[in-house]
Parts: structure tokens; C-alpha cells; sequence
């Protein structure tokens, strides 16, 4: 709750004013009653007209009062709430935003999204209603205690009694209540990540016929919800009724006890009618705490999922004192990199002893089978994953000592899935930059071979793309994030098997255009496709995670080892078609 | 990011008679309970609206009159009305969320399983994030309309005219001076209500851009990441964040006025109420008792009046969200199995494509004319540029889409006149895009037949190549697979997605670029092995790598979306075509490997 706090804290004067205006409104509102009990008392004793419409008058004035500022509090305590859910949504997305790769590999997105969505709505609700009525309901309590008691002692002692027993119910019922609504909430967030998952693999459902096994599994859930909020609600539902019986015996005892009292000739008539005034006005605020309850109780429970969120460390961040980057001058080297993917492969590590230099200018071929390394190589240079021991070398510098943004901003990142948004093809191509001339877009998508497709297109560069991109055939999401990359004319560029779904034709012309750009760039080339990597400076070929042959196309092939038959079965099937 | 559809723009109506009616449909089976819960309601009305005649009775007859034993008689009957009233609300509150859970569960599974149907266009254009928030927080909204106690609207207009008669029945001028205030109060009710209506509405808008942001934010923080756009992005949601709180600034401005002007009313009436009725008792006209009571009765008055505003809100939000999940129920499910859907039996592999014209916009035509005949047990690959129209062909075949002319045939009939259940466990595809789901390896490959033996998915797992890894894998085939298997390499996504087509052992087998992120070696080991598991059945499949379709009988070159070249290979190169030169162009680089090789060669020598 320690963040809660600072949020409150951000916006303490609208919180004291909105705080100030209540403790107003409840002083008009407890001397209503007071005057209520003085017109009745002249009417008892017979008194002038006059004096009751003066009391009458009185009273008419506080109201109108009243309402101006009844209104004042609960605009600006609301509207604080409102606040303090800006702030949370947007800390929650500037953290989540500073949260490494592998916390996302380890969340479910529906998940994150029912906690940024539902929670912090639970959360709000807490801090507008619940507060007002977390101030109100001691305030008016206590205020009309003072009062009462003012007016007679034994009576007041009388008509609470029936409080302790409140207390004791309410003290009772908060720690289920906060277990249940966790579990509402939890369990909000297993169907949500179920519907998440199924409406994104819907082809595959589809495909093969899983409709009825995905209703099935969603069932389940669903009445594994329903379940846990009836729990809730059974609870919220003892509260409301009970705090409102409480309330009417209150009054009953006051009747009583009181008639009694006016019977006996010790007590008047406007004293009771007084007292059921007083008892209203705690009507609301002592119902409404039962509600109030359910609301702080939810919103804790969702601030503590929030929380789990805001506590995940941004393991991967700028350092305190990050360096410039100044452009690339010599170039990145990999010194005895090791890498382990958390508690994945039993801790057998993904990558080892890797060791290569990409100087300036030059580039670096990598190949292997499936699962060698080849994509986790390249995803330590942007540090999407940090190494875990060894370093990474940047101008001679290890690179977690640059400023995370300017590092990222010197590489062009081809990853090997392809992602878009779902905008205009040409926002998603200007990604990377914050202007970009039509020129310089022409240029990268005549590289990247898309030109062709833009004419087809009735739109142009102005289609727009599904979400991630499907409304786009495959090769067109791959040559679009080249593109991407290109458009931000970086100084280094890594293509992850950026060609893939691309046919050979293209491929070759798309290899042709950027031969001539990477004379200028330092680049790291992977693929399956011998023909991709044969230019490069060296080729390093991986297995398991080591390198296990480096050297030049020629070398390699020369050597007679993993490259050279490789090479020769991409040799061999060609031939074979020959036949 | 996300671009706001029509869908968002709705106006809410805080009740609409045709919304009511429908989500009454799913009240129905619960019927009993939601009648017990509204039956609840004037009882505990009732025992409420007795506690002020009551005490009006005990101040003005027993009290005044000095009789203790009455005065037992009344608190005893009071204590009763208490409990009574306790006792049906919480029962009332409890019946009808007991309806409201259940129907709800209901209505979400109802769009659940409609959305399943959805034919894939409307996936193309609806964002995954916002058809999430309709079957959760949309249905959730509906959940607070019936906890907030809006079901007791219609009862709480009952009590106001109760209230009102009882008050008349009282005394008739006192009466007409208590509610004095309803008039101009229903003006500015009414005031209020349009003002709030048009924020209502952008707040609903503005909250579905925020989470449709999100959404695309979070499943692509990679790449916002990677560009270190975080800024920029946090910027735009920024926006999207603060026109989503002043919008309820201004709401909460408006909701704030209304109630705290009913709150003041209340007041004024009451003292109205001392004003005139200070006299009256005087005069001896009435008791004090009686001003008691109708002090109490015009606080009895104004509570609904004052809950109004608030249940407003709620009711307006929960219109606006059944709108929204009706419509999504309301979505045609264009592509279904007809009435009499056909099942040939017995299967015969046979694809026939005759003029097939298809479109996924207006004027922007895919396949123009397409024509192709695969026989049984054929092989047949199709190639072409990217954006060809091949993975359109395949998506066609299984229907994901419906063509707008000319007609596909599998096993003989159309496949607008096939059980589409029956068509689609027939063809088996390996999409390009390759989707695991979270849960373990042998879930994916198996998915939900657990009829399947660990030894025929073992043996896919064989014949995709996949055991190779899988077997290092923590657990092997139990070993977790994250949400679009992201602890996988690409390669092994493929290879998986494969092994899962082969569990399947369908007819016809379909596989676009099913191995294209896979190497060489083990490509030509899947090959080999496929050759054998696929023997009689019929193949096709689409690849760039000409390597990859060596074993096809005949070949399909897509252009454009037309047919340029048919044939085997042999045939092909006679034509001297596309497909010659595509040829060519892989040849004549491999030719130079192979130069290069034989020199290197002779170095090594
Ligand atoms: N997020 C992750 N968590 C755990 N293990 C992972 C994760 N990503 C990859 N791996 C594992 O690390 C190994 C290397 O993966 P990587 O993606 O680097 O392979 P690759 O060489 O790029 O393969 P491909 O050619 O298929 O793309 C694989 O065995 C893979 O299963
Ligand atoms: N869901 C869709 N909505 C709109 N247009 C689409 C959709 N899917 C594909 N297209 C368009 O249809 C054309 C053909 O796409 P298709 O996916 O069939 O190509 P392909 O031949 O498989 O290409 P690739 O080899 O790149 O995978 C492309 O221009 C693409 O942009
Ligand atoms: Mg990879």
C-alpha cells in the first residue's frame, strides 16, 4: 500500500479541500437536525409561529448551502480518484515499458491486460467513493456523537449500543471479503487470458476444428468465475442489509427508550423526533460502509496485482551513468559471452564461449540448425537479454554501459517474427524515426522490394495493416519490417532469417539492393540460406550453442566440415531437381 | 495504434425497451428466481414504509397519550418491520445476484461460442484486445447494473407513488407542500441527465482506444523496445489517458451536482414541511407525530430520487455495453455448413479449383480466375512471388473465406455444401503463421483429443524432426510452451506446428512454407520422412525454396493471382517461363558456389 500512499500524497490539496468541504457539509447537516429538534420544542410548548419559521428559514438556507458544497467535496475527491488512476495507468505503462523481454515470455497477455483494465478500475473505485465514504462515515459518526451526547447521555449510550457489535461484524468479514475478491479477480484474469489466446490463434482453431474444445475449456473457467463471485456476493449481501437493520433498531430503541423517558415527563417529544433525525443522517454513511468495505477490500486485492507488475524489476536499464553513443567507430566484439535462458533447458546454457568481432564496415554470417543460438546472439546485442557472463563489446566498451535508447537506436533490428501494428503501412515503416521524408521511404521500400506490392495496393502506403499485420501476405510482413529497419538507417543492421518467406527471385534482389548499402554498415547476417551469408567477412557456424567453424565462405568450404556439407546439400537438392 | 471502428461511437440509451427484451432471453431460465427476488421487493418496501406510520402512531397515540403498553405493542411490531426488511433485502440482493451471475455466465458463453464461428475476416478486422473486453468487461458492466440495484428501479418508482399516496392519505396539504420541489427537481433531473448522456458516451469511446492501445503495446513491446520508441508511445497513450480523465472530470462534475442538489432538496422539504406544518400543529390540526412521519416519508422520498442519478450512470454504461455484446451476437456467421451439409464418404482427395475469383476488399481482386485439378494422392506445389495469392488459395480451400465466383470442389462437392466441421479435419494445413498456445508440448500437438495415444504423437514428433529437441526439452513432451510458444526458436515453432498436422493423419495435406525457417539438413530429413507418412494421400504445398518441392508431380506458378504456368517439372523448363527463370536464378548462384568450390577445391590440392 506504500505506493498508494504517494499517489494520495500527489494530490493531497484537492484531497484536503475535497476533505475541508465535507467536514462543511457535515456540520450543515448535523445542525439541521439540531434546529429540527428547537422548532419542535417550541411547538411542543406552544409557542409563536414565528419562531418556527424562523428555524424553518434556517434550516432552508443550510440546505441550499449544504448543496454547494456537497457538491464542491465529492467533485474534487472524485475527481482526485480519477487522477490518481491517470497516474497508476500511465506509471503502469511506462514500467511495463521498461520491463525486459522475458517478463513478457513469462506473463500471459490477457492477464496483464485484465490486470491493467479491471484493476486499476477497482483500484479508482477505492480511492473516489471509498475514500469519501471512509471520511464521511467516522466524521458524521462521530459528530453526531458529540451532538447527541450533548442532548442526553443516556439516550445516545442507549441508541448505540448495538454499534460494538458492528464493529465487531465488519472486523469479522474484511478479511474474506479482501481473500474473495482476490479470487474474483484472479479468476477474471484466467478467462480473459483464455479468450486472449484463443481469439489470436483463432486460425489454428479453426484449422482444426477446435471450437468445441476451446467452449469447453472456456466453460470451465467460466463457472469456476461465477462461483468465486457468488462468494462475493453473498458476502456484499449480508453486509448491506445488516448495516441497514442496524440502523432501523437504532431508531426503534431510540422510540422506545425515548417514549418511556417522554411518558415518565423527563424527556420531550422533539428530543426523539431529534435523535431519529440524527440516526437518518447516520443512515447513510453506516449502509453505505458495508459498501465501502467491498470497494477498499477489491481495491486492494487489485493493487496488490498491480503491484506484483510495478514490483518486476527492469532488470535491462540505462545505467546511472550511461555513456553517449557516438555513432559506431570500431565496431562490436563478443568476449566469452555465455547465456542462459532463466531455468529453461535445465540450466544447460543456450549459448557458450562465444567470441567474434564485427568491425566497423564489416559483416558477420551466422548459421546453424534450429535452435543452435543464432537468434539469441542477436538478441544480446540490443539487450533484449543480457548475458550472463562475458561481455559485449561496443567501440571497446561493454555495452550495458551505454544509454539503453541510443544503443538501440544505432542498430537496425530485423527480428525473425515479423510484427506490425495495426495502422497505415507507412507509420509502421516511420517506426523507428520521428520524421521521415517521403525520399528516404522511398528508398528503403524499393530496397526491401515492397514497391511492387504498393502499387498493387489501392492504398498505397496508406493501407492499413491488421492487427500484427494480417491482412498482409507473409513475405509483405517481412520485407515491411526490413523496411522498418532500413527506414531508420542505422549504423549497424542485424537480419534474424529476414528473407525467409521470401521467394528466390526477390530474395536475390532484395540481397542485391542491400549489398549495396551494407559496403556502408556493419551488419550481422543470419539464415538457413548459404546464399544470404556467402559475402560476409566471416561466417560463424553454431551447434548448441558454440562455435564450432568460422572463417570466410571459401575457408569454410575448403574445410571440409558442418558448413562445407551443409553447402554441398544445398548443392545436392538443387541438383537433384535437375534430374 | 489501433483505429477506432464504428462500433465504439454508439450513443447510450439508459433503457431501451429492444435491449431489455433481449437480455430478459437469457433471464428466462431463471425465471423463478427473478420473480422470488422482484416478489421480495414490496414485501421489504412494505416493512420499510410501515417503520414511519409506526412511529407516527407511537409519538401521537401512546406517547401522547401515555400508555405504555401500546407503546410495546408498536416498538414490537417496528422490531418486526426491522428484521422483516432486513431479512428480504439481503434475500432480494442475493436471488437476484444469483440470476445475474448465472445469466451472465450464460450470455458470456453465448458470445463465446457465436465469436467461434466468426468467419476469419472478422478476425482481420477486429482487434483481439477489443473483443476481449466484450466478453469481460462489457458483460462485468452488466453485472454491476444488476448489483447496483437497478433491477429495484422500477420498484423504487412503485414506492415513490406509494410514499406519495400514503402522504396524501395523511394529509393532503402538508403533502402538496413536501413535494413542493418535485417539479422544478424533475427539470433539472432531466437537465442534468442530457448533459451526462454525451460524456457517458465519449468516457466509453475514449476507455476502448486506451485498452485497444494497450493491447497492441503489450504484444509488441518487443519492437517498441527494440526501436526505443518508448517515449514516443508513451506520449501517445498519454493522451489517450488524460482525454479519457477529463472526460470524466466533466462527468463527475455533473453526477456530483445532481446529487448533491437532490441531498439539498430533501432539506429544503423538510423545512417547507416545519414551515407550514409548524402552524397545523398549533392549530392542533395534527399530531407531531404526523410532521415526524412525514419527515420521515420525505426522506424515505428523496433516497431513490437521490440513488437515481448514480443507478443512471450505471444503467446508461450497462446499455451501452449490451448494445456492444448484442452486436457482436448480432454478427452474421457468413460461413457455416448448410442445412443439408454433405459428407462425401468415402473420401476421395481430390481438389478441383474452376475459375475462382476472389477478393478480401472490393476492387482489390486476389486470384483472378483461378484453375487447377489435384488428383488423388497427387503432389502438387505451387509457387510464385510473394503476394501471389498461394496462402489465399489455401485459406480458400478449408474456407476460411468464401469466393465470390466460380466454385472449389474437395472429394467432389463444393465446399459451400460440405459439413464444415467434416472439411476442415479432412485438410490438414500447416499455416505460415505458426500459433502454439500456452499449456505443454503434447497439448499442442494433441490439442483437444485426448482420444490420441503418446505413441502417435510421439511418432509425428519423429517424423516433424521435432523429438530431436524435444527430447532435451525439461520433461520432454510435458515441458511448458509460453503464450505463442516464445520459448521456442522459430525453428522449432515450425517444426512443432508441423509434427501437430501429422498427429492429425488427415486426407489431404496442406503446407504453406511449412519449413522455411528450418535448415537445410534437417528440411531434407522432414522431406524424406514425409515422403513415407504422406504416401497415398494428397499434398500440396507451397515453398519458396525450389529444393523444398523436389518430390512434387506437378507444379502450379501463381501470378498475380493467375495461373501462369502448370506442370511438371520437366515441362516447366521446356516452357522457358516463370518458372524457368526462377530456376535459373537459384541454379545459376549455386552454379557459382559451385565454381567457387571447384577452385577452392583445387587450392586444396
Ligand atoms: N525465451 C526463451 N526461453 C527459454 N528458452 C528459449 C527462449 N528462446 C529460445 N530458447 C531456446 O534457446 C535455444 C536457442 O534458441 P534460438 O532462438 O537462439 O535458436 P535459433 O538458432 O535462432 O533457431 P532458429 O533457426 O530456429 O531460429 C532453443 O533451444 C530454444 O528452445
Ligand atoms: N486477410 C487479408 N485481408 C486483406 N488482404 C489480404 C489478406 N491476406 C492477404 N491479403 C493480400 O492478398 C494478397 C495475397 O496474399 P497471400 O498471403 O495469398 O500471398 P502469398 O502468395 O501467400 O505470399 P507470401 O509468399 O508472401 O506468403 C497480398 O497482396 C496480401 O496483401
Ligand atoms: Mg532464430
Amino acid at each position: 500500500m506504500g505506493r498508494l500512499k504517494t499517489y494520495l500524497w500527489r494530490y493531497w490539496r484537492r484531497y484536503l479541500v475535497g476533505g475541508i468541504c465535507l467536514l462543511a457539509t457535515a456540520t450543515l447537516v448535523m445542525w439541521i437536525p439540531w434546529w429540527i429538534r428547537d422548532a419542535v420544542r417550541i411547538i411542543e410548548n406552544g409557542g409563536a409561529l414565528r419562531d418556527i419559521r424562523f428555524y424553518a428559514a434556517l434550516i432552508g438556507a443550510a440546505a441550499v448551502v449544504q448543496g454547494v458544497v456537497r457538491a464542491c467535496s465529492r467533485a474534487l475527491i472524485f475527481n482526485a480518484g480519477r487522477d490518481v488512476e491517470y497516474d497508476l495507468r500511465n506509471d503502469l505503462f511506462a514500467h511495463l515499458q521498461k520491463l525486459p523481454l522475458s517478463f513478457y515470455h513469462s506473463q500471459r497477455t490477457g492477464d496483464l491486460m485484465s490486470r491493467v483494465i479491471n484493476d486499476i478500475s477497482a483500484v479508482r473505485m477505492m480511492l473516489g467513493p471509498g475514500v469519501l465514504n471512509f471520511v464521511n462515515a467516522p466524521l458524521y459518526l462521530v459528530y453526531a456523537l458529540v451532538l447527541m451526547l450533548s442532548m442526553d447521555v443516556r439516550m445516545t449510550l442507549a441508541a448505540l449500543a448495538p454499534f460494538p457489535l458492528l464493529i465487531f461484524a465488519v472486523a469479522k468479514f474484511r478479511g474474506r471479503i479482501l481473500k474473495s475478491s482476490l479470487e474474483v479477480q484472479q479468476q477474471m484474469s484466467a478467462l480473459s487470458s483464455h479468450v486472449q489466446e484463443n481469439l489470436s490463434g483463432m486460425h489454428v482453431v479453426k484449422a482444426y476444428t477446435q471450437e468445441g474444445f476451446q467452449t469447453r475449456q472456456f466453460i470451465a473457467l467460466n463457472e469456476d468465475f461465477q462461483a468465486k463471485s457468488l462468494e462475493l456476493a453473498r458476502m456484499r449481501g449480508i453486509i448491506t442489509p445488516v448495516m441497514q437493520g442496524f440502523n432501523a433498531l437504532t431508531v426503534l430503541i431510540v422510540l422506545w427508550y425515548g417514549g418511556i423517558r417522554v411518558i415518565r415527563g423527563d424527556l420531550l417529544v422533539a428530543d426523539i423526533v431529534a435523535f431519529v433525525a440524527y440516526l437518518n443522517v447516520l443512515a447513510w454513511p453506516t449502509a453505505a460502509f458495508g459498501w465501502m468495505l467491498s470497494l477498499v477490500e477489491r481495491g486492494r486485492a487489485a493493487m496488490k496485482r498491480l503491484e506484483e507488475i510495478l514490483k518486476a524489476e527492469p532488470e535491462i536499464a540505462s545505467s546511472e551513468k550511461s555513456l553517449p553513443v557516438r555513432g559506431l567507430k570500431q565496431g562490436i566484439e563478443f568476449r566469452d559471452v555465455s547465456f542462459v535462458y532463466g531455468r529453461q533447458n535445465n540450466g544447460h546454457p543456450t549459448l557458450e564461449a562465444i567470441n567474434f568481432s564485427l568491425p566497423v564496415g564489416r559483416s558477420v554470417g551466422l548459421v546453424g540448425r534450429i535452435g543452435s543460438g543464432k537468434s539469441t546472439v542477436a538478441q544480446l546485442v540490443p539487450r533484449l537479454f543480457d548475458v550472463s557472463s562475458g561481455e559485449i563489446l561496443m567501440d571497446g566498451q561493454d555495452i550495458r554501459k551505454f544509454s539503453l535508447r541510443e544503443l538501440r537506436r544505432t542498430l537496425g533490428y530485423v527480428p525473425q517474427d515479423p510484427f506490425l501494428f495495426s495502422t497505415s503501412l507507412r507509420r509502421n515503416l516511420a517506426f523507428g524515426r520521428d520524421e521521415v521524408s517521403d525520399e528516404e521511404l522511398a528508398r528503403a521500400v524499393r530496397i526491401a522490394k515492397l514497391d511492387r506490392d504498393l502499387e498493387i495496393f489501392p492504398q498505397g502506403v496508406n493501407t492499413i495493416v491488421g492487427e500484427r499485420g494480417v491482412t498482409l501476405s507473409g513475405g509483405q510482413k517481412q520485407r515491411a519490417t526490413l523496411a522498418r529497419a532500413l527506414v531508420m538507417d542505422p549504423p549497424v543492421l542485424i537480419l534474424d532469417d529476414c528473407l525467409s518467406s521470401v521467394d528466390a527471385q526477390t530474395e536475390a534482389e532484395i540481397l542485391q539492393g542491400l549489398r549495396a548499402i551494407l559496403k556502408e554498415k556493419t551488419c550481422l547476417i543470419i539464415s538457413h540460406r548459404i546464399s544470404a551469408v556467402k559475402e560476409a567477412d566471416e561466417i560463424l557456424v553454431l551447434d548448441e550453442g558454440k562455435i564450432i567453424e568460422r572463417g570466410t565462405h571459401e575457408e569454410l568450404v575448403n574445410r571440409g566440415g558442418v558448413y562445407a556439407d551443409l553447402y554441398q546439400q544445398q548443392q545436392l537438392s538443387e541438383e537433384l531437381e535437375q534430374i | 495504434m489501433a483505429e477506432l471502428s464504428q462500433q465504439e461511437e454508439i450513443l447510450g440509451k439508459a433503457y431501451d425497451i429492444r435491449l431489455i427484451q433481449r437480455l430478459w432471453k437469457f433471464i428466462v431460465p431463471y425465471k423463478r428466481l427473478f420473480w422470488m427476488a422482484m416478489l421480495l421487493l414490496p414485501l421489504q418496501q412494505a416493512f420499510g414504509l410501515a417503520q414511519p406510520y409506526l412511529m407516527k402512531i407511537g409519538i401521537d397515540q401512546y406517547i401522547a397519550g401515555r400508555d405504555l403498553k401500546g407503546l410495546q405493542g408498536v416498538g414490537l411490531l417496528f422490531l418486526a418491520a426491522v428484521v422483516g426488511e432486513t431479512v428480504t433485502l439481503f434475500f432480494h440482493y442475493y436471488f437476484s445476484m444469483l440470476v445475474a451471475q448465472r445469466c451472465l455466465a450464460d450470455l458470456r458463453v453465448a458470445v463465446f461460442s457465436h465469436v467461434q464461428k466468426l468467419p476469419m475476416s472478422y478476425f482481420d478486422r477486429n482487434p483481439v484486445g477489443r473483443l476481449v473486453t466484450r466478453m469481460t468487461t462489457d458483460v462485468d458492466v452488466l453485472q454491476e447494473m444488476f448489483s447496483s440495484g437497478v433491477m429495484t428501479l422500477i420498484s423504487d418508482f412503485v414506492m415513490v407513488f406509494w410514499i406519495i399516496g400514503i402522504m396524501f392519505y395523511l394529509h393532503v396539504e402538508l403533502a402538496l407542500v413536501s413535494l413542493a420541489l418535485i417539479p422544478p427537481m424533475a427539470v433539472a433531473i432531466n437537465f442534468f441527465r442530457v448533459k451526462a448522456r454525451q460524456t457517458y458516451r465519449q468516457i466509453r469511446e475514449r476507455i476502448a482506444r486506451i485498452n485497444a492501445y494497450l493491447a497492441e503495446a503489450i504484444s509488441g513491446m518487443g519492437v517498441i523496445q527494440l526501436f526505443a520508441r518508448e517515449e514516443k508511445s508513451y506520449r501517445e497513450f498519454d493522451k489517450l489517458n488524460s482525454d479519457h480523465r477529463e472526460a470524466y472530470h466533466l462527468s463527475n462534475l455533473y453526477e456530483a451536482s445532481l446529487y448533491s442538489m437532490v441531498e439539498a432538496a430533501g432539506s429544503v422539504s423538510v423545512a417547507l414541511l416545519l414551515w407550514y406544518g409548524g402552524g397545523e400543529v398549533l392549530h392542533g390540526v395534527i399530531g407531531i407525530g404526523t410532521l415526524v412521519a412525514f419527515k420521515e416519508y420525505i426522506n424515505r422520498f428523496f433516497v431513490p430520487l437521490r440513488d437515481f442519478s448514480q443507478k443512471y450512470a450505471v444503467m446508461q454504461s450497462a446499455m451501452s455495453s449490451a448494445e456492444r455484446i448484442f452486436q457482436l451476437l448480432d454478427t452474421p456467421v457468413t460461413i457455416e455448413s448448410p442445412k443439408n451439409a454433405l459428407i462425401p464418404k468415402p473420401f476421395r482427395g481430390e481438389v478441383v479449383f474452376d475459375n475462382v475469383w476472389f477478393h478480401y476488399k472490393p476492387d482489390d481482386p486476389v486470384l483472378k480466375g483461378v484453375s487447377f485439378r489435384i488428383e488423388p494422392g497427387e503432389k502438387v506445389a505451387v509457387v510464385g512471388a510473394t503476394g501471389a495469392g498461394k496462402t489465399t488459395t489455401i485459406k480458400l480451400l478449408n474456407r476460411f473465406y468464401d469466393i465470390q465466383k466460380g466454385y472449389i470442389k474437395v472429394s467432389g462437392v463444393d465446399v459451400r455444401e460440405w459439413d464444415l466441421q467434416a472439411l476442415r479435419q479432412h485438410i490438414g494445413v500447416v499455416l505460415q503463421d505458426v500459433f502454439l498456445f500456452s499449456g505443454d508440448v503434447r497439448a499442442n500437438l494433441a490439442l483437444g483429443d485426448r482420444s490420441i495415444s503418446m505413441d502417435r504423437i510421439e511418432k509425428a514428433a519423429q517424423f516433424a524432426n521435432a523429438d530431436r529437441f524435444i527430447q532435451w526439452l525439461p520433461g520432454t513432451f510435458d515441458a511448458q510452451v509460453r503464450e505463442r510458444g516464445s520459448n521456442f526458436s522459430a525453428g522449432q515453432r515450425q517444426l512443432l506446428s508441423l509434427a501437430r498436422v501429422l498427429v492429425f493423419q488427415p486426407e489431404i495435406l496442406v503446407m504453406d512454407e511449412a519449413t522455411s525457417s528450418v535448415d537445410t539438413e534437417t528440411e531434407l530429413l522432414i522431406q524424406d520422412a514425409l515422403d513415407k507418412v504422406m504416401k497415398d494421400r494428397t499434398c500440396l504445398v507451397i515453398a519458396h525454396r525450389l529444393s523444398t518441392i523436389r518430390n512434387a508431380d506437378r507444379i502450379i506458378v501463381l501470378h498475380h493471382g493467375v495461373v501462369r504456368e502448370m506442370g511438371s517439372h520437366a515441362e516447366l523448363m521446356e516452357k522457358r517461363g516463370i518458372y524457368y527463370r526462377l530456376y535459373q536464378l537459384q541454379y545459376e548462384r549455386e552454379e557459382l558456389k559451385l565454381a567457387t568450390y571447384d577452385a577452392a577445391a583445387k587450392i586444396h590440392d
